[in-house]
């Protein structure tokens, strides 16, 4: 039977050939990168399939990088689709890199071996996970559109190019906050159910978590105030939100592995 | 003094002070990450013992790692001012304004002030939860025993123990382990009687109290010649009411929000 670390070898080969197709100029890209992505999206759904199936009821512990990649993989046709190709090409490769960068960092530094406890035996629990998963997907598509804007600055004729792709970082900004949050009270639900305390200060994950939640509040009331110009925005997005979002995937990292290792 | 009053008024309302604590806060939580990992010991006590005899023991004699902590409450804090400021303010213009607006169309454009008051409201509710709750440890109970709960005249019997198992092979370890140890328990006051059924995610409220499983024992089908019992904290919290309707509202407002901009904004493209 096939291993979670095979699949997630093969997910992150499929993906990394992915990013490959989408620099090169081939007339059929397009078709190139779906083929290359659908096995990978295959790859990581029967990752997180079987880790579900064999701690089900209970939550399956740092799944997370997992569960992102999956969703960046569905939400990718969504994610990269814009009308100028100045803007998608930008998008799809940061979306692609982004993948393989997951993929690569949960197959070299894998934190699978931790089994899953019975107090998460709980619907919030799946909730937490679910939600913040796809939260923390539609933050990294808000990155790609944010770093494609950015590209455009370079082109003076290029206004209307940045003013449409910050308005996508924005759309793909407030889907992840309110999922994000909506992850968040999930987690403190869990943690009134299971422990009795608002805070389970065993786990440090929850500052990631609340660091990434200032830093999209910050960013939102930017957007919304427009504080700063739009590079300016644009800029934070990219850095503030790589930074932030590299953050809250450390909790679910693990020791070095050899990623060629059967 | 009213100018005085109204110029810290109008500071306190100003957004980039928002933006400046916004920052400040993903900075520190940041820093705070990395001094609570490997040291959650230090903080786990404030859990049970609350947030003033946890700063005036763990707080002040590890303030290198905890220092962060002190931070953390005093940007709260101020964010809480600044957040209560600002939102006013803007729901008084737009109240004002209002009159001339449909209900539907005001409950929208509120939407984002109930979220930052329910985001005090949650604030106000951990810190109540921190200050004022009681909690006791330790509470040990094996089937037939009872306890009785401080300035309550209940009392809460464990009757039995009814878990539940792993199914399936699925996991070595967890063959034949408890998933769900169900505690059947029976809660007396003086005018009733009722049963009910603890388990691990499960909790029990009982005259104002709270009854948490923390643990218990067996483990599992083959450790059945451990005694039975169940180890419980039992809590009398005045914070969870509060964060647990700030959340409710915060979510309210949010789906107004989204559904605002999803049906105006979105189809109207406004400009960035």
């Amino acid at each position: 039977m096939i291993s979670t670390h095979t699949a997630l070898q093969a997910a992150c080969l499929f993906y990394g050939l992915a990013f490959i197709a989408s620099l090169t100029t081939l007339q059929h890209r397009r078709v190139l990168i779906a083929a290359l992505l659908i096995p990978g999206l295959a790859a990581s759904l029967l990752i997180v399939v079987l880790r579900y199936h064999q701690a089900w009821p209970m939550l399956p512990l740092h799944l997370t990088p997992v569960a992102v990649l999956l969703c960046l993989g569905l939400l990718y046709p969504i994610a990269a689709n814009a009308a100028e190709s100045a803007l998608q090409q930008p998008v799809q490769r940061s979306l692609l890199a982004a993948m393989v960068l997951v993929a690569a960092c949960t197959l070299c530094f894998p934190k699978d071996f931790y089994l899953p406890f019975v107090k998460s035996k709980t619907l919030f629990a799946h909730a937490f996970l679910v939600f913040g998963a796809i939260g923390k997907a539609c933050f990294l598509v808000s990155v790609s559109w944010a770093l494609a804007a950015l590209m455009q600055t370079r082109h003076a004729y290029s206004t209307s190019h940045l003013h449409r792709a910050m308005h996508r970082c924005h759309f793909w900004t407030v889907w992840g906050f309110a999922l994000w949050t909506i992850s968040m009270f999930n987690g403190g639900l869990w943690s009134y159910f299971g422990w009795g305390t608002p805070v389970v200060w065993e786990d440090p994950a929850i500052l990631t978590t609340m660091s990434a939640w200032f830093f999209y509040a910050c960013f939102l009331h930017l957007h919304l105030t427009r504080s700063w110009t739009l590079t300016g925005r644009a800029a934070c997005a990219v850095v503030g939100g790589l930074a932030v979002l590299a953050l809250t995937f450390l909790p679910d990292l693990g020791p070095f592995r050899n990623p060629l290792q059967l | 003094m009213k100018t005085l009053i109204i110029h810290c008024w109008h500071a306190m309302a100003s957004i980039r002070l928002t933006i400046i604590l916004c920052i400040l806060l993903t900075l520190n939580a940041a820093w705070g990450y990395f001094c609570l990992h490997g040291n959650a010991s230090l903080y786990m006590p404030m859990n049970d013992m609350g947030l003033i005899p946890w700063a005036k023991t763990y707080g002040r004699s590890s303030l290198l790692l905890t220092a962060w902590f002190f931070l953390l409450l005093f940007l709260l804090a101020l964010l809480v001012c600044n957040t209560f400021t600002c939102t006013t303010d803007r729901v008084y213009r737009l109240l004002r304004a209002g009159k001339t607006t449909s209900p539907m169309c005001l409950a929208f454009k509120l939407a984002p002030h109930l979220m930052h008051y329910a985001l005090i409201i949650i604030l106000a509710g951990y810190l109540c939860s921190y200050l004022f709750s009681q909690v006791l440890t330790g509470q040990t109970l094996v089937p037939g025993t009872h306890l009785s709960l401080p300035g309550a005249k209940g009392q809460v019997t464990f009757t039995s123990f009814a878990p539940e198992y792993y199914q399936g092979q699925r996991l070595d370890f967890f063959t034949d382990h408890i998933l769900t140890p169900r505690a059947h328990l029976l809660l007396s006051s003086e005018n009733s009687t009722r049963e009910a059924i603890l388990t691990a995610t499960r909790p029990v409220r009982f005259q104002g109290y709270t009854l948490h499983m923390i643990d218990f024992a067996p483990k599992s089908l083959g450790g059945m010649n451990m005694p039975t019992r169940i180890d419980l904290h039992i809590r009398k919290d005045p914070g969870v009411f509060l964060y647990l309707s700030g959340m409710a509202l915060f979510s309210i407002g949010l789906l107004f929000y989204v559904c605002e901009w999803i049906l105006l904004k979105e189809v109207n493209k406004q400009s960035v």
